[in-house]
C-alpha cells in the first residue's frame, strides 16, 4: 500500500511541473554533463536563468558524469520535443547519434566549452590554445623561467587536454623548467578525492624541490592550494596558476596566505548568455546561424587574472 | 486472495500501470512510438544489468561490483577494437572480463568466506583501477565496425535491436530462474542455505553461478553500451549501480513479495525508466529524479521488509 501511495505521490509531485512545462512558448533544454564542476553548475543554471527572462521554459538536466545517463536524458528531450537544446561541456564524438537525432528532428543544438560537431549549430567557447598559453607563459614568468613544477593534469576533457598539451608545447621552448611530478585526474565522479589524493603524494615526495604548480582547471588549483598551505608553504614559496576563474579563486589570489598566483577568467555567465541569445536569435527569430556565426565556434575572450587587476572581478 | 495478498504480490504492479496510465494522459509524446521506442531502450540496457543482479541476490548474495565490472568490460572492448582487434573477438573479450571477475566474486564468498558485501566492493575497486589504468581516463572514440555499432544502435524495422536482444535474454533469464533445476536450486539457495544444502543442493556451486552470471550480464552491457556510445570510458556505467539496485529491489516488491524475481526486476526497471523519462518529459529539473528514486529504493526495502518480518513471525 505503502508503495502505492508514493509512486501516485511521486506522479503528483512530477504533475505539479505540468502546467509549467505547458505554459511556455519555448520550450528549451540543458543539461550539463557534471555539475559537481562548479563551471558547469555555472554555465547551466545561467542558461537557465537568461532563457527565463525571455518567458521560456528551460529545464536543465544533470548527468552526473555519466555518459548513459548524459544520452538517455539527451533521447528523452528529443522525444519531448523541445525547441532548442543547449548543452554544457558536452561531448560531440560520444553523443553522435543523439545529435544526429537532435538535428534529424529540427531541433537546434547549440554547446558550450564541448568541441564542434557536424550535427550542432556551433560550440561557444572561450579560446583555450590562446589560455593556455597564457597561463603556461605566465607560470614560467613567476618562476623567472627556471625551476620545477609540479602538473595537474585533465586529459579526458577537451578543453583541459589542450591546456595540458599547450604547456608541453610552451616547456619544450623553455628546458630549464623541468616537470618533476604530475597527476592527471582521471575520475571524474569522484575528481576531487583523485586530485587531492594524487597531489598530496606529490608534494610530500617533492617536497622543497619545486617552485610552481600548474592545475588544468580551478577546481583542481582550490584542493592543491589547500595542500600546498597544509604542507606548510606560505605565499611567495610557490606559484600556483590555473584556468576558469570564480570568486574563490579571486578572493585566493588576493588572499596573502594562498599560494594561488593567477587564473585565466572564462566568463561562462557570457558565454552562457551568449548561447540563449544566439538560440533566440536563430529558432526564433529565424535568422541563419551563417550570419551570426560563421564557423563550428563562437569564441568569448577570456582574461587573465592577478593581483594587479583581482580587484576589478571581486565582487 | 485477500485484497492484502493482492496488494502485496500486485500492488507495485498496480501502481506501475497507473503511473504509465498517468504518464500517458499528462505527458506529452509519451505515447508516441518513438518515444516508447526510446523508453525500452533505455530499459534494456539497465535490466539486463539488474538481471544479473538479480540472480546474485537470489542466491542471497549482493553484488556490488557489477556497474564497475560492466565499465571494466566496456574499455576492454574499447582498447581491443581501437588497437584493431576484430569486434567479434572484443567482444567475446569483454564478456569474458565480466564472467571472469563473477567467477572471482563467486570464489571470494564460498572459497575464502568473504561477506559478499565486502568482496564485491573490493571487486570493482579493482575493477575501477584496472578501467583507468588501460584507459589513462581517457575514453576510447572512433573507429568502431558499423557491425559492432549495430548490436546497440541499429534498428530492425523501427524496432531498436537492443531491445529484441534483451527480450531474449529477458525469457532466457526468466526460464533459467523458474523452469530449470537450476533455477529451483538457486532459489533454495538464497531462501534457507543450510536446508538447501542438507537436501543435497550444492550451495557453493549455486552461489559461484549466481555471482557469475551477474558478472556474465555485466559483461553482455558493456558490451551494447560500447555499441550504443561507439565510445568506452572507465566510468561509463556509473549510473547504473544505484538504478540496477533499485530496480532489483522494486522487483522485490511485486509477483513474489521479498523475494527477488526476474519478472519483477524487468518491471521494476521499466518503472524507474518511465519515470526518468517522463520526469524530463514534464518538465521536471534534474534534482526532482534523485529525489524520486531515492524514494523507490526506500519504500521497496521497507515494503520488503515489512513482509519478510510478517512471514517470519508466521513461522
Amino acid at each position: 500500500m505503502k508503495t502505492w501511495k508514493t509512486l501516485i505521490a511521486a506522479a503528483g509531485i512530477a504533475g505539479v511541473t505540468l502546467g509549467a512545462g505547458q505554459a511556455s512558448a519555448f520550450e528549451l533544454g540543458v543539461v550539463a554533463f557534471q555539475m559537481s564542476a562548479e563551471t558547469q553548475a555555472r554555465c547551466a543554471n545561467t542558461v537557465g536563468e537568461e532563457a527565463a527572462k525571455l518567458g521560456w521554459e528551460a529545464q536543465v538536466l544533470n548527468s552526473n558524469g555519466a555518459l548513459e545517463t548524459h544520452a538517455s536524458q539527451l533521447d528523452n528531450l528529443i522525444q519531448k520535443g523541445v525547441d532548442g537544446l543547449i548543452l554544457c561541456m558536452s561531448k560531440p564524438v560520444q553523443f553522435d547519434a543523439q545529435f544526429e537525432a537532435a538535428k534529424s528532428a529540427g531541433i537546434p543544438v547549440i554547446t558550450i566549452s564541448s568541441g564542434a560537431s557536424p550535427h550542432t549549430l556551433f560550440d561557444v567557447t572561450p579560446n583555450e590554445y590562446i589560455m593556455a598559453a597564457e597561463a603556461a607563459i605566465y607560470l614560467l614568468g613567476t618562476i623567472n623561467y627556471e625551476g620545477n613544477v609540479l602538473l595537474q593534469r585533465f586529459e579526458s576533457n577537451t578543453g583541459a587536454r589542450i591546456r595540458g598539451s599547450i604547456l608541453d608545447a610552451v616547456l619544450v621552448e623553455n628546458p630549464t623548467v623541468k616537470i618533476v611530478g604530475e597527476h592527471s585526474m582521471a575520475r571524474t565522479k569522484s575528481w576531487q578525492d583523485d586530485v587531492r589524493n594524487g597531489m598530496s603524494a606529490l608534494i610530500l615526495q617533492n617536497a622543497g624541490n619545486f617552485d610552481g604548480v600548474w592545475a588544468s582547471f580551478d577546481g583542481q588549483a582550490l584542493i592543491i592550494d589547500d595542500l600546498l598551505k597544509e604542507s606548510g608553504l606560505n605565499k611567495g614559496d610557490v606559484s600556483l596558476v590555473s584556468i576558469d576563474g570564480g570568486q574563490e579563486v579571486y578572493r585566493r589570489i588576493k588572499d596573502p596566505e594562498s599560494m594561488m598566483t593567477a587564473t585565466i577568467a572564462i566568463p561562462f555567465e557570457n558565454m552562457a548568455k551568449s548561447a540563449v541569445t544566439m538560440m533566440n536569435q536563430i529558432a526564433v527569430e529565424g535568422k541563419a546561424k551563417e550570419e551570426l556565426v560563421p564557423g563550428p565556434y563562437l569564441f568569448i575572450p577570456a582574461t587573465l587574472v592577478d593581483k594587479s587587476n583581482v580587484d576589478e572581478f571581486l565582487k | 486472495m485477500s485484497l492484502k495478498s493482492f496488494i502485496e504480490v500486485y500492488g507495485t504492479f498496480v501502481a506501475g500501470i497507473t503511473l504509465f496510465v498517468f504518464l500517458l494522459i499528462f505527458a506529452n509524446n509519451f505515447a508516441s512510438t518513438a518515444n516508447l521506442l526510446n523508453v525500452l531502450k533505455q530499459v534494456s540496457f539497465l535490466s539486463i544489468l539488474a538481471i544479473g543482479f538479480t540472480f546474485a541476490l537470489i542466491t542471497s548474495e549482493l553484488d556490488l561490483s557489477f556497474a564497475n565490472v560492466c565499465s571494466l568490460a566496456a574499455v576492454v572492448i574499447g582498447s581491443l577494437i581501437s588497437t584493431d582487434t576484430a569486434w567479434p573477438a572484443a567482444v567475446a573479450a569483454g564478456i569474458g572480463v565480466g564472467i571472469a571477475a563473477g567467477l572471482l566474486n563467486g570464489l571470494l564468498v564460498t572459497v575464502l568466506k568473504v561477506p559478499s558485501l565486502i568482496s564485491t566492493l573490493g571487486t570493482a575497486s579493482v575493477a575501477n583501477g584496472l578501467a583507468f589504468m588501460i584507459t589513462g581516463g581517457v575514453a576510447f572514440v572512433g573507429r568502431w565496425d558499423p557491425n559492432f555499432l549495430f548490436l546497440g544502435r541499429g534498428k530492425i524495422g523501427p524496432v531498436p535491436v537492443i531491445i529484441l536482444i534483451t527480450v531474449v535474454l529477458f525469457f532466457i533469464a526468466l526460464i533459467l530462474s523458474t523452469q530449470t533445476r537450476t533455477g529451483v536450486h538457486l532459489q533454495a539457495t538464497g531462501e534457507n542455505e543450510e536446508a538447501a544444502r542438507r537436501s543435497g543442493i550444492n550451495t557453493r556451486n549455486c552461489k559461484i553461478l549466481g555471482l557469475t552470471l551477474s558478472g556474465l550480464a555485466a559483461g553482455l552491457t558493456a558490451v551494447f553500451l560500447v555499441a550504443n556510445l561507439s565510445s568506452a570510458a572507465p566510468q561509463m556505467a556509473g549510473d547504473f549501480l544505484l538504478n540496477g539496485i533499485a530496480a532489483t529491489l522494486l522487483g522485490m516488491t511485486m509477483f513474489t513479495p521479498a523475494k527477488p524475481n526476474i519478472l519483477g526486476t524487468f518491471v521494476g526497471a521499466l518503472i524507474i525508466v518511465c519515470l526518468s523519462n517522463g520526469l524530463i518529459l514534464l518538465g521536471a529539473q534534474y534534482y526532482i529524479q534523485d529525489i524520486m528514486l531515492g524514494i523507490i529504493i526506500i519504500v521497496s526495502v521497507a515494503v520488503s521488509a515489512s513482509v519478510l518480518k510478517r512471514a517470519a513471525f508466521a513461522l
